[in-house]
């Protein structure tokens, strides 16, 4: 785990409130796995006044080191949006990588991907990290789910990967109109899946973990709560566990990454 | 150019290499900070507050930002002693820092057990008794509200630990300075405050309150003129060292609670924002030491100049 003062490489608006961020960082990130999160703050910025949790989106390596590291984020409030206003050149402080990550084997053949919005987030470095694994990418699906086409993101770069991508709206605007779970579902009762991995909104995650448990496939989804530290020490965020009603489990440490049974869902 | 200025400090027993503590609760059990900075080099940590039996703490949502500030209902989730013992005291008695145990109890019988298991514990320098928390219905806060109950929980304790013992008030009652008085003749060796002050947030769309607890403890920069007052007061009414706690950001911040009064000071909220605060602070009051030529920390503790007389 690092705190440091990086530099702001570039922020690129992707979409109507998406924006893409790199940020130098320490050569440890080389270590960081899919899942994982960082804790940012904008310096000389009284407000926000806590940090904001932001998922790893990609590692840029030179010369096989990591030199950086890209966030994908949307603008939904006062923290994000003084984000977008950042320049090159500008400071941000970073403290990560944080947080438990997704479980990446080599075994793995057939493998669903499946992300609602800004969801997609750590999917991209999911998806890099299985293919330095060797899992061949050519039988891995993402589902892509959005409101409208404008949230649909990442599709040129699972593409590149070789990675099939099927997208749904909300309003029809691009793909079926649909849920994003519905051809998640279709999918697997024609084929079985090895893996699911999910992140997105509750609602989502919540369906993604019923389809898993009926089909009686492995599955692990990132989710998202509120934190103050990100590093154990506030114990804000609090999860309920599954079959354990004596104690909380904490997203920051025990997650963001769990397996889908061992939440409990309201 | 000066000498290093002596920032070693005395506070009722519990001997510091320097002034700056971490406060309960936003320290973790001090390990969480290992990677980021040299716990060695802090004056005491501070660990979460513990009781007797583990508790789970409250329903999220736990947490509301504020202005400068945040709302927590953590509610004193904690592992309980035992787990304590086995599982954060091996790491934690490797280090030179003085290690002090935040405790609370739902009865004073709580509190004195809980005082006398850790006494029988080397590693521990200290104990803090919490009778300040806002968060949980019994216990807690309900004892710091007056001086008869908050000196009936520190003679409890006291009887069962020779250990230091720091007494943290409350600041949601009607005058901390009593209390303090009250703890004093009850044994304390210092004081600490001050402990989160009670507020709430509601979500406008729902009309419900934003906290599952409905209230919550108000922390960082929003609460340090209440703290400072609060110190600067309890200093002038006990003979005990004062510890000073609240909205601590920086070593300007500290060093205005060391001016007011206060021997020694926590560092909360700070924490979550830069994990380094602490040492930020030691390194800023040295600094501020060598500028002004003063050789001594204590030169500067209860320095205020008001031009009034305090009766
Ligand atoms: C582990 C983790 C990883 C995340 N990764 C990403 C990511 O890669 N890209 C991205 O765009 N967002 C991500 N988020 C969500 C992101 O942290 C919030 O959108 C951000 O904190 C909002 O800050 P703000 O000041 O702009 O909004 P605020 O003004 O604070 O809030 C605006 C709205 O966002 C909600 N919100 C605030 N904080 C959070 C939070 N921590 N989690 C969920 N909702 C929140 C509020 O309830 C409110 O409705 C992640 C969250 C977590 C916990
Ligand atoms: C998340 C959180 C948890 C806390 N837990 C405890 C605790 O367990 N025991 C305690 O005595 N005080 C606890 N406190 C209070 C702090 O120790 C401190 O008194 C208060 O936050 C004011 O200082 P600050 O503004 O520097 O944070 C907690 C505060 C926060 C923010
Ligand atoms: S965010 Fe502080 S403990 Fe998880």
């Amino acid at each position: 785990m690092f705190q440091e003062n990086v530099q702001i490489l570039w922020n690129k608006k992707i979409g109507p409130s998406y924006y893409c961020i790199g940020l130098t960082c320490h050569e440890g990130y080389g270590m960081a796995k899919p899942g994982q999160f960082i804790m940012l703050r904008l310096p000389a910025k009284t407000a926000p006044f806590l940090r904001r949790p932001f998922s790893i989106h990609r590692i840029i390596t030179t010369d096989d080191r990591a030199t950086g590291i890209e966030l994908l984020y949307k603008v939904v409030g006062d923290g994000t949006d003084k984000l977008s206003r950042c320049r090159q050149g500008d400071s941000a402080d970073i403290l990560g990588p944080l947080g438990n990550g997704f479980s990446v084997f080599d075994n793995y053949q057939r493998i669903a991907i499946v992300a609602g919005g800004i969801g997609v987030a750590p999917m991209l470095f999911l998806a890099i990290a299985l293919q330095t694994k060797g899992v061949d990418l050519s039988k891995c699906t993402v589902f892509l789910g959005g409101n409208s086409t404008d949230d649909l993101l990442c599709r040129d770069d699972f593409n590149r990967l070789g990675i099939r991508t099927h997208v749904t709206t909300d309003d029809g605007s691009a793909g079926d109109q649909c849920f994003v779970t519905h051809p998640l579902e279709m999918a697997l009762e024609k084929n079985r899946a090895d893996i699911i991995y999910a992140c997105g909104p509750m609602e989502m995650l919540k369906c993604v973990v019923g389809i898993a448990a009926k089909h009686k496939i492995p599955c692990q989804i990132s989710i998202e709560t509120i934190m103050a530290c990100g590093m154990g020490a506030c114990l804000g965020c609090a999860v309920e566990k599954k079959d354990d009603a004596s104690i909380y489990m904490h997203a920051c440490m025990d997650g963001p990454v769990f397996e889908a049974d061992a939440l409990k869902f309201n | 150019m000066t000498a290093k200025p002596n920032t070693r400090i005395d506070i009722g027993g519990l001997e510091l290499k320097n002034p700056v503590m971490t406060a309960s609760g936003t320290f973790g059990y001090g390990r969480e900070f290992a990677d980021l900075i040299d716990l060695n080099r802090l004056g005491a940590i501070i660990v979460k507050g513990l009781s007797l039996e583990p508790s789970k703490g409250n329903p999220p949502l736990r947490i509301v930002e504020t202005r400068c500030g945040m709302l927590n209902a953590i509610g004193l989730e904690n592992v309980g002693l035992e787990a304590f013992v086995k599982g954060k005291i091996p790491f934690l008695q490797k280090l030179t820092t003085p290690i002090l145990v935040n405790i609370y109890g739902k009865t004073k019988e709580e509190y004195a057990e809980l005082a006398a298991r850790l006494d029988d514990i080397e590693a521990i320098s200290g104990i803090e008794v919490n009778i300040s928390c806002p968060n949980v219905k019994a216990g807690g806060a309900a004892f710091g509200a007056y001086p008869q109950t908050a000196a009936e929980v520190v003679r409890a304790v006291r009887s069962k630990t020779t250990k230091p013992l720091v007494v943290k008030l409350s600041p949601n009652v009607t005058d901390i300075a009593e209390i303090a008085r009250s703890v004093e003749a009850a044994g304390a060796d210092s004081v600490s405050l001050i402990n989160t002050i009670t507020g709430m947030a509601i979500d406008i769309e729902s009309r419900r309150p934003k906290l599952a607890n409905i209230t919550g403890g108000l922390s960082g920069p929003a609460i340090k003129p209440i703290a400072l007052r609060m110190v600067w007061q309890v200093a002038q009414s006990v003979k005990i060292p004062v510890i000073g706690v609240g909205g601590i950001m920086n070593a300007k911040d500290a060093l205005e609670f060391l001016i007011a009064g206060a021997a020694a000071v926590q560092i909360g909220t700070a924490n979550f924002i830069n994990p380094r605060a602490t040492l930020d602070v030691i390194e800023g009051i040295e600094s501020y030491l060598i500028e002004k030529e003063i050789s001594d920390i204590s030169e500067i503790i209860g320095s205020l100049e008001t031009n009034q007389i305090i009766s």
